[in-house]
């Protein structure tokens, strides 16, 4: 099982490419609220805490979810306790994990991506940093960096003279072409590619007919937005030369499967572990039974295989 | 809070009742790892068993009561998943998770005012019986809009019950916070050592925290939340506790009212 499911990003080698999506799983929180021993026997490949900012963040007014068709809609708002507290504070409760860690960052400007980059530099326990450019920009007039492809270079370009360490850069599928976006991140220097994050939408109250979030607007993750990732996944993987990391509405080992096929060589999952805390696990043994299934030896074999000219 | 939450864990539970109870549901299902381990106040996050991707998510339900194995909760059908779990038959399987979040802190030795409203009395039941079995005084409380709601008080079985209902319907005509004031003010100078349990609609939570400050007794509000991950990793069911953001799910759901900005 371990030589067909193992997979790598770069330079990091995981065991099964299932990981888990920044922000929808929080190993500290459910070690300590769940009876099973979460950081001892983790169940993802890799751990991708949630991003973090040069500074703490309230996040956004609640409600901040509201469940539709098959998705979550979430206006979170980048909550978080800010780089230098995820610093002190979590990295060294996360030492004793045996997978890579992936840090996730994301800022109001392009320094501060170059801030928060600085400081993880130097921390031997992040294996890997992701660039979340689908923050909020001030220097964009509130538009996500990551809808300017320019702008996602230099945020990329200054990470990568910062840090020899591996550089994700994790894509907004708010775009009209998100190749060219994933082309000016190569350009950058990363050295992956996750996409996508969430998509931009909204709910009403259906009784009230007010807007369900707080912060009106929001971004839909879960099965309903399989199809868009698998797309932008797809065509990412097919016109680039770059490891892809799939991400938006996983929840099946068929889904995983697809995503494989489709170009990634990971695949991280997120509202579906709100299903289960340890879905991954069961999702890696049952992607090795299709994979057998079907005569597929490895990850490497399965990845890009539905490519069309 | 005086005791500390056991670990949560994931079940899958068969249903072995479901049946209306007036305006609401009541279901319960075989759930010894969560029965054993349920504090007053406390939640667990539900769903239908199985691949079904729509309803996605399992919703919160406070533990209303526990019997032996059993796990009740309290189902008012109001949206999607709340309307899909209300149609549970007996034999279906839940997947559970739970027992989740801060219960109520049953510390003290006052008179005891248990204060529900609505689809709110759902986690008061239990908390009213570990009380009565604390022998504590315990005067419960519960108000509704009408007799179709009003009739789930049924549910609470030994504890003895004040009911109102704002059309008259059934018990007095009133809202629980006048019930509440009535009670605090029969209670005199003794009121000031009264322990208050609220769960119920935002109004009714901040009538009971200014009544509470009137008089000076201590009180406890369980608010609710929508919720995704159910384990403080989301972020989701924040709500504004002594000027910060607090998770519903892992910081509460249980807050001394005072310090919840409504």
């Amino acid at each position: 099982m371990v030589d067909r499911l193992s997979t790598s990003i770069g330079p990091l080698e995981l065991g099964h490419p299932i990981i888990n999506a920044s922000g929808t799983f929080d190993v500290l929180e459910a070690d300590r609220v769940l009876d099973t021993d979460l950081i001892e026997d983790f169940p993802f490949a890799a751990y991708v805490p949630k991003t973090v900012t040069p500074k703490a963040r309230t996040g956004n007014r609640p409600p901040r979810l509201y469940e539709t068709a098959a998705g979550l809609l979430n206006s979170i708002g980048l909550a978080n306790k800010g780089i230098e507290a995820f610093v002190s504070e979590d990295l060294p409760r996360l030492a004793s994990l045996d997978v890579p860690l992936i840090a996730s960052v994301a800022g109001e400007r392009i320094e501060d991506y170059g801030e928060c980059v600085r400081m993880l530099d130097g921390c031997s326990e992040v294996d890997a940093i992701e660039l979340n450019v689908s923050c909020p920009n001030v220097e964009l007039d509130g538009m996500a960096l990551g809808c300017d492809p320019e702008r996602t270079r230099e945020a990329t370009a200054l990470a990568r003279q910062l840090t020899d360490k591996p550089l994700l850069v994790k894509l907004t599928p708010n775009v009209t072409d998100i190749v060219a976006t994933a082309r000016a991140a190569v350009a950058g220097g990363a050295d992956c590619i996750s996409a996508i994050n969430t998509v931009n939408g909204m709910a009403l109250d259906p009784w009230s007919l007010e807007p369900a979030l707080g912060h009106v607007t929001g971004g839909l993750s879960g099965p309903a937005i399989k199809p868009v990732a698998l797309r932008a996944v797809y065509l990412i993987s097919r016109e680039l030369d770059i490891p892809v990391i799939a991400m938006g509405g996983a929840t099946t080992a068929i889904d995983i499967l697809e995503f494989l096929a489709a170009g990634a060589r990971a695949v991280a999952i997120g509202t579906a572990t709100f299903r289960d805390p340890r879905l991954a696990e069961q999702l890696a043994g049952e992607l090795d039974e299709l994979m057998d299934q079907r005569g597929i030896t490895s990850v490497e074999e399965l990845s890009g295989r539905a490519h069309r000219d | 809070m005086a005791t500390a939450p056991a670990p949560a864990s994931l079940h899958e539970c068969p249903v072995v009742e479901s049946r209306t109870v007036g305006a609401y549901h009541l279901v319960s299902f075989v759930a010894s790892g969560i029965a054993d381990a349920s504090l007053p106040g406390q939640f667990v996050m539900v769903r239908q068993a199985g691949p079904a991707l729509d309803p996605l998510l399992p919703r919160p339900m406070g533990i209303h009561d526990i019997d032996s194995d059993l796990v009740k909760v309290l189902i008012e059908p109001v949206g999607k998943g709340t309307v899909y779990l209300s149609q549970a038959k007996v034999g279906d399987r839940f997947s559970v998770l739970g027992p989740l979040g801060n219960g109520f802190d049953l510390e003290g030795s006052g008179p005891a005012l248990v204060i529900g409203g609505g689809v709110g009395v759902a986690p008061l039941a239990l908390l009213a019986k570990r009380l009565v079995e604390r022998g504590r005084p315990v005067r419960c409380l519960l108000g509704f809009k009408t007799r179709v709601q009003a009739v789930v008080t049924e549910l609470f079985g030994e504890v003895e019950v004040d009911i109102c209902t704002e059309d008259g319907t059934m018990g007095q005509r009133a809202v629980v916070s006048e019930l509440l004031a009535g009670c605090l003010e029969e209670l005199g100078p003794e009121a000031a050592t009264a322990q208050i349990f609220a769960c119920g609609p935002d109004g009714m939570l901040k009538a009971v925290t200014g009544a509470s400050h009137g008089c000076g007794a201590d009180a406890q509000v369980s608010v609710a939340a929508h919720m995704a991950c159910g384990v403080g990793a989301c972020q989701g069911c924040v709500v504004k506790v002594g000027g910060e953001y607090r998770r519903a799910c892992s910081e509460g759901p249980v807050f001394p009212a005072g310090e919840l900005e409504w």
